[in-house]
C-alpha cells in the first residue's frame, strides 16, 4: 500500500472546510435574516429602523467609547510595561512577565466574578461608597484588567525583535535618548502597537459578561444588545451584528490590520 | 514499515472498540429513547443536597455528613423516607434505595423496564429562559418532552407546534395515571380554565386549553425577598406602605434588584403603574382590591381584571409604563438573574425581586449563617413579600412537541407524578410541586418541612410561641372546595406570613390576587422589545449622535487622504502652470 502524500494545497483542505462552514456560512445566514422581516420577506425595514432609532446608535457610540477608553487605558499601562521589560537585562524578567500574563490562565469568568467580590467589598468601606453605583467605571476597570495581557505580549515581542544596534546607530549620530525613542522604538514598535490594539478594542466591544455583572447589567454594550435581540427578534438582531461586522471591518481596514496578507503566500482555493 | 502499520492499526482499534461498544449498547433495536428538554437544576440529579441523602445521612450544622471514627458516613432513620418509603422504592423500581441519593431520571429508566418491559434511555438536555428553548424548537430540534413557563405553553400550543395528551392519560381509573390521580385539584382546574387568560383559538377555529397540551410541574409566585433588618427594622412597613411603588422609593436606592429579562420587569413596571392610579379605562389596582374585599367583585371578576392590567401591551400602556421603567432603573442596584441571592445573602442589597423558588433558596442560605449559639448575623434571617395590589402566579408544565413519542413522554410525567417523586424534586428545586396526592401525601411534606410542635419540643415552663393554623385546603381540595373539612397545617407564625412555608405554599389570598402572564403576540413583542431597548441602554440626544457621526466620518476621511491620498490622482494637488501631473510609482517597490 502506497502512503498517501499530501500536497500543500489538500493539507488547506480541513481547514477550508471549516471556514466555510463556521465562517462564511453563518454570515451569509446573519446577512439573510437581516434583510428579511419576520414573514421572511425580503426587506430593508429593519435596516432603517436601526439608522432611524436614536436607542440604538446610541448604543453603538457607549459601545465604541468604552471599547477606546479601554484601549487607550491599556495601552498606556502596557507600552511602558513591555518597554522596560524588552530593554532591561533583568535576570528573572520573564518572572514579571509571567505576572501580568498568568491571570490568562485562569477562567475568565472566574476572574470578573472575583473582581465584583473585591468591588463589593470596597464599596462597604468608609468613603468608598460611591463605588457602588459606578457602574462604567467599573465595566472600563474590568475590561482593562481583562485585556491588559493582549497588549501587553504583542508589543513585548516586536520590542524583543529590534536590533539593538540600532539604538547605538541612533545615539551614535546623535540623538537624544527621547529621540531615539520617538523615531526608532515606536515606529518599529508600531506592528505590535496595532495588533494589540485591535486585540483589545474588538473585544471590548461586545464582551458582555464584564458589563453584566461589573456594570450590574446596567451598562449597555453591542454585544448585550445583539443577545438581547435574539430572544425574540432574530431580523433585528442580525441586523445589529452586521452594522458591528461593518464597524469592525472598517476599524480594521484604518488601523492597517489586513496589509501583512500582501505577503501571504499559500494556496488559494 | 510493517511494524508501524500493525501498530497504528492497533491503536486505531483501541481508539474506536470502545466507542463501538457504546453505539452498540445504546442502538439495540428495543431501547426506547426519550428526549427531554428542562430548566437548569429542575430535577433531582442525586447525590449530595438530595432529599434521599440528607434524610438517610446525619448532617452537621452546615449540612456536611458526619463521619464515624473509622471515615464512614453515618446513617441514620428518617420520619419520612420511612420504611413504607423504602418499601415503596423497593417495589417500584426493582433494587433498594441507594443512601447515597439516586438520580431521578436513572430511576425513571429502571420503573419504565419494570412497568412496561422495555429497556429506555433519557436523553436530557437543558435551557436558561423560555425564549432560549423556543428558538431550539423552531430551529428544528425534536424532543418528546419541554419544560415551558405559562404563557410560552400558550405560544407553542397556539402556533400548532404541541401534541395533544391522550384522552386516557386523564382517565382516574387506571392504574399507571399517576398524574391525573395525584395533581392538586386547584392546579387541575387552573389548567382547565387557562389560569383566566382569554381563550384562543387555533387555525382549525378550535378553542385552546393548556390541560389539552400541558401536564402540570412546578409552579410558584413572584414577590421580594427582603432583609427586615435592613432600615434599622423600619423596612418591613416601608414595604407594606409602598408595595409596588417600592421599586421607585428613593430610601431604599441602590439596594434594590430588578430582573434582567422584559417579561418580569415589564410586568412589576405595569404594578407600579397601575398600583394607585387608574389609565387608560382600566381602575387601579389598589382599587380592584378595595372592590374585592368589601365584596363588591367576585373572586373571578377580581382576578380577571388584574390579569388584564398585568398583561396591557398598547402603546398607550407601553407610554404610561415607560417613565416608570426609567425610574426603577434609576433607583435598582442591577438588573439580575440569579446574583440576587448572593447579593440578598451578603447584605448588599435589601430587596431582591425574585421567583418563590429562589426565595426559598434564598432564605434557607441566608438561615444556614445563624452561628450554633443561635447568634443570627444582620442578614441571617430573610423574609418573602407577594405585593398586596397583585402579583405574578406562574406554572411550569410538561408539553409534548409534534412528533413526540407520546407513551414514553406520558409514562415521564406520570413517573415524576408519584407524590414520592415529587417530594424529591420539590426538595432539591425549591419550587412547589403540582402534586398533592392521592391521599394528601404532600401535606406529610409539608407537615415534615414547616409542621410545629412547640408542646413536643419545649419543656415545660420553656416560652414558645404559639403555633398558628395555616390553611392549605385549597390547595388538596381547589377553590371553592364547599363543604370539606378543612387542611390545617400548625405552622410558627414569621413562616406562615412570611418565610419559607409563606413563599413555598402560599396561601389562597395571595393567589387570589396574582395574575398569569400571557404571551405577546408579534406586533406587542416588537413594542415591547423596542421598549426594553430604550430603558437598557443609555440614548443620547439626536444632535449628539449627528455631531458624534460627523467626527466619525471626518476622521476616517483624514485617514483615508493620509493612507491613500498619494496614491490617488484625484487627490493630490493640482500641479502648477507648465509642470505634468506623473503617475506615482509604488513606493513599496525597490
Amino acid at each position: 500500500m502506497k502512503i498517501p502524500r499530501f500536497s500543500r494545497k489538500t493539507l488547506c483542505i480541513p481547514y477550508a472546510v471549516f471556514l466555510v462552514f463556521f465562517v462564511i456560512v453563518p454570515m451569509l445566514v446573519i446577512f439573510f435574516y437581516a434583510f428579511t422581516d419576520s414573514n421572511m420577506h425580503i426587506s430593508f425595514s429593519n435596516f432603517i429602523k436601526f439608522f432611524s432609532d436614536p436607542t440604538k446608535l446610541s448604543t453603538i457610540v457607549y459601545s465604541l467609547v468604552i471599547a477606546l477608553i479601554t484601549t487607550v487605558i491599556c495601552l498606556a499601562i502596557a507600552y511602558p510595561v513591555a518597554y522596560i521589560l524588552a530593554r532591561s537585562s533583568m535576570k528573572r524578567k520573564f518572572v514579571i512577565l509571567m505576572l501580568f500574563v498568568l491571570p490568562m490562565w485562569i477562567n475568565f469568568v472566574l476572574r470578573v466574578n472575583a473582581l465584583r467580590e473585591l468591588f463589593n467589598l470596597l464599596a462597604s468601606l468608609d468613603g468608598m461608597e460611591w463605588l457602588s453605583g459606578s457602574n462604567y467605571f467599573k465595566t472600563v476597570f474590568g475590561m482593562v484588567y481583562d485585556f491588559l495581557p493582549f497588549m501587553i505580549l504583542p508589543i513585548y515581542t516586536t520590542m524583543l525583535k529590534i536590533d539593538p544596534s540600532l539604538y547605538e546607530a541612533s545615539a551614535d549620530l546623535g540623538a537624544s535618548g527621547f529621540t531615539t525613542f520617538t523615531r526608532v522604538t515606536v515606529p518599529l514598535s508600531m506592528p505590535g502597537i496595532m495588533s494589540g490594539v485591535t486585540m483589545v478594542f474588538l473585544p471590548s466591544m461586545t464582551n458582555y459578561v464584564v458589563s453584566d455583572m461589573l456594570g450590574n447589567a446596567k451598562v449597555t454594550i453591542i454585544g448585550k444588545f445583539i443577545s438581547d435581540y435574539f430572544g425574540n427578534d432574530w431580523h433585528m438582531g442580525s441586523m445589529i451584528a452586521l452594522v458591528l461586522l461593518i464597524v469592525v471591518f472598517v476599524s480594521t481596514w484604518l488601523t492597517g490590520g489586513f496589509k501583512s496578507e500582501e505577503n501571504v503566500r499559500g494556496a488559494n482555493l | 514499515m510493517n511494524v508501524k502499520k500493525t501498530a497504528s492499526i492497533a491503536l486505531a482499534a483501541a481508539f474506536l472498540l470502545p466507542s463501538l461498544a457504546a453505539l452498540g449498547g445504546c442502538n439495540s433495536a428495543d431501547t426506547i429513547v426519550l428526549r427531554v428538554y428542562n430548566w437548569e437544576e429542575y430535577i433531582d440529579e442525586g447525590g449530595k443536597g438530595t432529599f434521599i441523602y440528607d434524610e438517610l445521612h446525619e448532617l452537621d450544622d452546615e449540612g456536611e455528613p458526619v463521619k464515624d471514627e473509622n471515615g464512614d458516613h453515618v446513617h441514620i432513620q428518617s420520619d419520612i423516607v420511612d420504611e413504607d418509603y423504602l418499601a415503596w422504592y423497593e417495589e417500584t423500581m426493582g433494587q433498594k434505595l441507594s443512601e447515597e441519593g439516586p438520580r431521578l431520571l436513572d430511576d425513571f429508566c429502571l420503573w419504565y423496564e419494570k412497568t412496561y418491559g422495555q429497556p429506555i434511555r433519557v436523553e436530557y438536555s437543558t435551557f436558561g429562559t423560555n425564549e432560549d428553548m423556543y428558538n431550539e424548537i423552531i430551529l428544528g430540534n425534536e424532543y418528546d418532552l419541554l419544560c415551558p413557563s405559562d404563557y410560552m405553553i400558550m405560544k407553542l400550543a397556539a402556533e400548532g407546534r404541541l401534541e395533544k395528551y391522550d384522552k386516557s392519560f386523564f382517565n382516574a381509573s387506571l392504574p399507571e395515571n399517576y398524574y391525573v390521580r395525584n395533581v392538586s385539584p386547584f392546579i387541575a382546574k387552573k389548567f382547565e380554565n387557562n389560569a383566566g387568560l382569554a381563550i384562543r383559538k387555533d387555525d382549525a377555529g378550535e378553542e385552546i386549553y393548556w390541560k389539552d397540551y400541558a401536564a402540570g410541574y412546578m409552579w410558584g409566585t413572584t414577590g421580594f425577598v427582603y432583609n427586615p433588618a435592613a432600615m434599622d427594622g423600619n423596612l418591613e412597613a416601608l414595604l407594606e406602605e409602598c408595595d409596588w411603588e417600592i421599586f421607585t422609593n428613593e430610601e431604599v436606592s441602590g439596594r434594590i434588584t430588578a430582573k434582567d429579562n422584559v417579561r418580569d420587569t415589564y410586568f412589576a413596571a405595569l404594578g407600579v403603574t397601575y398600583q394607585e392610579e387608574a389609565h387608560n379605562q382600566a381602575q387601579s389596582l389598589a382599587a380592584f382590591k378595595a372592590q374585592y374585599d368589601a365584596g363588591e367583585l367576585s373572586l373571578s371578576e377580581y382576578n380577571e381584571g388584574i390579569t388584564r392590567i398585568f398583561n396591557a401591551t398598547d402603546d398607550e400602556t407601553i407610554s404610561l409604563v415607560e417613565p416608570h421603567l426609567m425610574d426603577i432603573k434609576k433607583n435598582i442596584f442591577s438588573f439580575e438573574t440569579d446574583t440576587g441571592k448572593a447579593d440578598m445573602v451578603a447584605g448588599k442589597i435589601w430587596l431582591n425581586y425574585a421567583w418563590s423558588g429562589d426565595a426559598v433558596y434564598a432564605i434557607d442560605l441566608a438561615e444556614s449563617g445563624v452561628d450554633e449559639d443561635g447568634e443570627a448575623s444582620e442578614t441571617a434571617l430573610l423574609n418573602y413579600y407577594v405585593p398586596k395590589t397583585g402579583s405574578n402566579l406562574f406554572f411550569d408544565g410538561w408539553v409534548m412537541p409534534k412528533g413526540a413519542n407520546k407513551q414514553a413522554a406520558q409514562a415521564f410525567v406520570n413517573f415524576l407524578s408519584m407524590p414520592q417523586n415529587a417530594m424529591r424534586n420539590s426538595y432539591y428545586i425549591g419550587y412547589t410541586s403540582v402534586i398533592a396526592g392521592e391521599e394528601q401525601e404532600m401535606l406529610d411534606y409539608a407537615d415534615y418541612l414547616y409542621g410545629y410542635y412547640p408542646e413536643e419540643e419545649y419543656e415545660e415552663g420553656e416560652e414558645y410561641e404559639e403555633p398558628v393554623e395555616y390553611d392549605l385546603t385549597y390547595f388538596f381540595y381547589g377553590e371553592n372546595y364547599g363543604d370539606v373539612s378543612p387542611i390545617l397545617l400548625p405552622a410558627e407564625p414569621e413562616q406562615a406570613t412570611s418565610r419559607q412555608l409563606y413563599a413555598q405554599f402560599p396561601p389562597e389570598e395571595v393567589i387570589a390576587r396574582c395574575a398569569v402572564m400571557d404571551y405577546y403576540d408579534k406586533e406587542a413583542s416588537e413594542r415591547i422589545n423596542e421598549l426594553w431597548s430604550r430603558v437598557k441602554s443609555e440614548t443620547l440626544d439626536t444632535w449628539a449622535i449627528i455631531v458624534i457621526i460627523v467626527t466619525v466620518l471626518v476622521i476616517a476621511a483624514f485617514i483615508v487622504y493620509v493612507k491613500f491620498g498619494a496614491k490617488i490622482d484625484f487627490l493630490r494637488p493640482k500641479p502648477k502652470k507648465g509642470y505634468k501631473l506623473v503617475k506615482q510609482e509604488d513606493p513599496n517597490r525597490i
